[in-house]
């Protein structure tokens, strides 16, 4: 089960809706190493989204559970260091998984670096100086640093989906979920969002891609999970999933999507 | 009907009736928009707070949210707001005239709250006047909550999830997120609920209330015409309205050309 590196257990996760009617998530188990880029494909309507968004609450799980950091999410209350039951700060563990849309997000109200410093001033009541040079420092890891002043319109989309995913690292994130971070994107741009991810993955961060670039999956990822109908048939090695394919839905699935 | 300059200089013999009548509707309007904003503040405070005292039963054994039923229906609901919202139903589902009457002759009749007549900024009657506004406020709180509540949600829930995904509270997304992305629907639309007040306060005539109809009254019960002093109440009318809604569009411009969406 756990092992040291793990970072997320997942165990029997299920999402139903109208009284189990509507299966989501369908029992999905999976452990999320340190370090791991799990790549998560599927036909649209497979769950792939709600299950990244059940890792951080966004949606909120009918079943199962979520270990993160040794706490399990998916309980209103908890055990603290005294053991005495105490009610989930959700907040806390949020800061600690960094999530990029699909949509980008980016607060349109507010200038590029006004978006990148918002959160670790006002959740981790970081300096507004300090807040700033480390905002300025990861704008330029993805060359924007020149559009520090600018409103999110003003960038593009691809420009846009890499100041979202600087601003989740500006938390320090231990984790990074991606949502379809390059389906919004015209084809020329997503070269660029994926080279971020790239660098990001070389780096060593642990991420979590829901994503339809399997060049990305076969390229970056360190582990695949195919998932269809709220289930997951089948994980393993970019290699295994995609030269050896065992489950029939996913030689279906790669026929028509490779 | 004969209109003639003859006519209008008649009634132009109460031109001080209509400018104390111009005044109270403009005092009207004034204290209406204050009181009513206060008045949906509060509403919007009570449809957005987030207690509810059966949320437990939303949860199963394990601690999980139900995936259905009236047990999860019932954890979601939230009494204050469910009084706050009735009120604006019942408020928009029933006249005016009605609203007005209700106040002024069962809420302030003189077994009730019997107010003093006394005058209060230089000519108005106090016992008819504050029912009047006080009217107004109840039906335009009612409206503004709509149109607050309308702008939150205008604002797009991904804002939201972005704003909790980086660890932000609900209140802090409130405060930095939403309710700046918000104003910029709610102001323009609470402007014209002034312009709409402006308009409506028209109908605090019925109970006695000194405003421009009033003045027209008189002008037409003094001169016998008919025509010509209600034609000098719609210019009145008019030249309160249109400047005030054309500075509520030139803000709205402004605001828009801030708008980096």
């Amino acid at each position: 089960m756990a092992t040291r590196d793990s970072l997320i257990q997942v165990t029997d996760l299920k999402k139903y809706y109208n009284k189990g009617t509507i299966k989501a998530l369908d029992g999905i188990t999976v452990d999320i190493n340190r370090d791991d880029v799990m790549v998560v494909i599927g036909p649209s309507g497979s769950g792939k989204s709600t299950f990244l968004r059940s890792l951080n609450l966004l949606e909120e799980p009918t079943g199962g559970s979520i270990v993160f950091d040794g706490v399990d999410i998916t309980k209103k209350k908890v055990k603290n260091a005294e053991g005495k039951l105490v009610k989930l700060d959700i907040d806390m563990h949020r800061q600690k998984m960094g999530m990029v849309f699909q949509r980008f997000n980016l607060f349109p109200h507010m200038t590029i670096l006004d978006n990148m410093t918002l959160a670790p001033m006002q959740v981790k009541h970081m300096g507004k100086a300090e807040a700033e040079e480390k905002a300025l420092a990861l704008l330029d890891r993805v060359g924007l640093k020149d559009r520090a002043d600018a409103y999110p319109i003003q960038l593009s989309g691809g420009q846009q989906q890499r100041v979202a995913i600087v601003r989740a690292l500006a938390m320090e994130p231990e984790v990074m979920l991606f949502d379809e971070p390059t389906s919004a994107l015209d084809p020329e741009m997503v070269g660029e969002v994926l080279d971020v991810m790239k660098q990001l993955a070389h780096e060593g961060m642990t991420m979590v891609v829901v994503t339809h670039e399997m060049g990305f999956a076969r390229e970056v990822g360190s582990r695949v999970l195919f998932m269809a109908d709220g289930k997951l048939l089948e994980q393993g090695t970019p290699e295994e999933i995609f030269n050896d394919p065992k489950h029939p839905r996913l030689q279906d699935f790669l026929s028509k999507v490779l | 009907m004969h209109v003639s300059a003859a006519g209008f200089q008649k009634v132009f013999q109460y031109a001080d009736m209509f400018k104390e009548g111009m005044l109270c509707t403009v005092y009207l309007s004034f204290f209406t928009v204050l009181l009513g904003f206060l008045l949906a503040l509060v509403l919007t405070g009570m449809r957005m707070s987030d207690i509810r005292p059966f949320r437990a039963l939303g949860l199963d054994k394990d601690g999980h949210l139900r995936d259905g039923g009236f047990l999860l229906a019932l954890s979601k609901f939230n009494p204050i707001g469910f009084v706050a919202t009735a009120y604006v139903e019942v408020i928009r589902a029933t006249p005016m005239l009605v609203q007005l009457f209700i106040v002024y002759q069962v809420v302030f009749n003189k077994h009730v709250i019997d107010l003093p007549s006394v005058t209060v900024l230089g000519f108005l009657k106090l016992n008819r006047f504050l029912p009047g506004v006080i009217a107004l406020a109840l039906n335009s709180g009612a409206y503004v909550s709509e149109i607050i509540r309308a702008g939150i949600q205008s604002v797009d829930g991904g804002q939201t999830e972005a704003a909790r995904s980086l660890g932000l509270t609900q209140g802090q997304n409130m405060r930095f997120i939403v309710l700046p992305q918000a104003v910029k629907n709610i102001l323009p639309a609470i402007g014209n609920e002034f312009v709409t007040i402006i308009k409506e306060s028209a109908i605090t005539y019925t109970i006695g209330v000194q405003d421009l109809m009033a003045a027209v009254k008189a002008a037409q019960a003094g001169t016998f015409l008919v025509l010509e002093p209600l034609l000098v109440v719609a210019v009145l009318y008019f030249c309160l309205t249109f400047p005030t809604s054309k500075v509520i569009a030139y803000f709205e411009r402004r605001m828009s050309r801030g708008d980096k969406r």
